[in-house]
């Protein structure tokens, strides 16, 4: 339980890193490639997938 | 065609990129919580239903909980356990389970019937595999019946992580780690350990408990793995089996026996053997949508089991089922039920007082001849 719990943060923590990349990034084809990589994470860290 | 169109991206466009992964992981999610709504079955009047964890209390309230479905017959006898659904993607399993607890009417003797032995690994399919998330059948007055078809292992949403190397608790053998969410794997099971472990524990004590005579587990395999067609007895089973397998070989359904080998641990042929009282069988057909040399993977090869890599492969003699353009989960559940009802049978003709009949349930012809779906109760029967 405590090591899901472990997991789902550092998900949601990479997740929040992505997001930052994205508003970061110039190049629009780096942010898509950065929404592709959200989706994966997203449903992990809700445990649906 | 070229791809060096640049794009300047800006916050507005991160914004909007973040809003359609957004609708695409909520309409994935949709999608995948479908598979977590159980399969209806609607059980032959006789049936009574209960909760594996009236056997062992330490996997109440949690996923991998499972309807157990027991039928008594007027006149005593033995209690025979039908288990499907040890791994969904091995559709003929569950669905002879569920054919069984749809039509049986038991006369003599105890029927207990798990359709879905490993709930936790229907809720999802395996990745990478491109399996399709259900199956459906046509029955007679039109309607159609729905089951999912998942994974061979228990959902990591519910068991995880899977260790490096996954050690069997009991013999010390090593597997690899992915195998801890693999039901038959882990048998006797354990009352303390991972999910999947307790499942085990929880149908060991059922087998226990109930004392039961003859246990089935029932599988498919790959058309190119050689454990198919085949039922796999402990030494205990293996004069029953013989028995069978000449019966279904008059019958034109050849049976191959195998001996569970002594040192491959974690089987429901070998613990259930060692650990119980029970006789335990373990059954596969031949499934061409689970096997390595399909190629599209959807209902229809589920279905029909028509693959044209598995039609090459069988003229150069690398299969170890006749396959003759196809292999119907009709035929495969019709394989099934036709060894269950002839072990049933012999049981009796070995010991009358183990006797279990059980009358109502179509045997190999008749299903494919007119198919599962025949057999079917319609939804609000």
């Amino acid at each position: 339980m405590i090591m899901t719990l472990i997991y789902r943060a550092i998900v949601v923590f990479v997740l929040l890193l992505v997001v930052r990349c994205m508003f970061r990034e110039k190049e629009f084809w780096k942010q898509a490639t950065g929404a592709l990589v959200l989706i994966p994470l997203i449903l992990r860290a809700l445990m649906i997938k | 065609m070229s791809w060096d169109i640049n794009f300047r991206g800006n916050r507005v466009t991160a914004l909007l990129l973040i809003l359609l992964a957004g609708t695409v992981a909520f309409l994935g999610a949709r999608q995948f919580m479908t598979m977590w709504k159980p399969d209806v079955v609607i059980p032959a009047p006789g049936f009574e239903k209960h909760m594996l964890s009236e056997w062992f209390e330490g996997i109440k309230d949690t996923p991998a909980d499972t309807p157990v479905f027991i039928q008594s017959g007027e006149a005593s006898g033995g209690t025979v356990l039908l288990m499907g659904g040890t791994h969904p993607n091995e559709p003929s399993s569950a669905l002879t389970a569920v054919l069984f607890l749809e039509r049986a009417q038991v006369k003599t003797g105890r029927l207990i019937v798990i359709p879905f032995a490993n709930a936790m690994a229907f809720t999802h399919n395996s990745p990478q595999e491109a399996s399709p998330q259900r199956i459906s059948f046509p029955l007679p007055d039109g309607s159609s019946r729905e089951f999912r078809y998942g994974s061979r292992a228990t959902n990591p949403i519910y068991q995880w992580p899977a260790p490096d190397v996954y050690i069997h608790p009991q013999s010390g053998q090593e597997l690899a780690g992915s195998e801890k969410s693999n039901l038959n794997r882990a048998h006797p099971g354990t009352p303390d350990g991972a999910l999947t472990q307790r499942l085990a524990y929880a149908l060991r004590q059922l087998i226990i408990q109930e004392k039961i005579d003859l246990a089935f587990d029932l599988h498919e395999a790959s058309p190119e793995y050689p454990v198919v067609n085949a039922a796999v007895a402990h030494e205990r089973s293996m004069e029953l089996t013989a028995m069978v397998a000449m019966e279904l070989e008059d019958m034109g359904i050849p049976m191959r026996i195998e001996p569970s080998p002594k040192n491959l641990r974690g089987l429901t042929h070998r613990e259930w053997g060692d650990y119980t009282e029970t006789l335990p069988v373990l059954m596969e057909t031949g499934n061409p949508s689970q096997g390595r040399l399909r190629g599209r993977t959807n209902e229809d090869l589920v279905i029909t089991g028509r693959d044209k890599s598995y039609a090459k492969a069988s003229k150069l003699g690398l299969l170890f089922i006749p396959y003759e353009e196809d292999q119907p989960l009709d035929y495969r559940i019709g394989r099934h039920t036709q060894a269950v009802l002839t072990f049933l049978e012999m049981l009796g003709f070995m010991d009358e007082n183990k006797e279990v009949v059980v009358e109502g349930v179509p045997g190999m012809e008749e299903l494919t001849e007119k198919g599962f779906g025949a057999y079917l109760s319609p939804l609000g029967s």
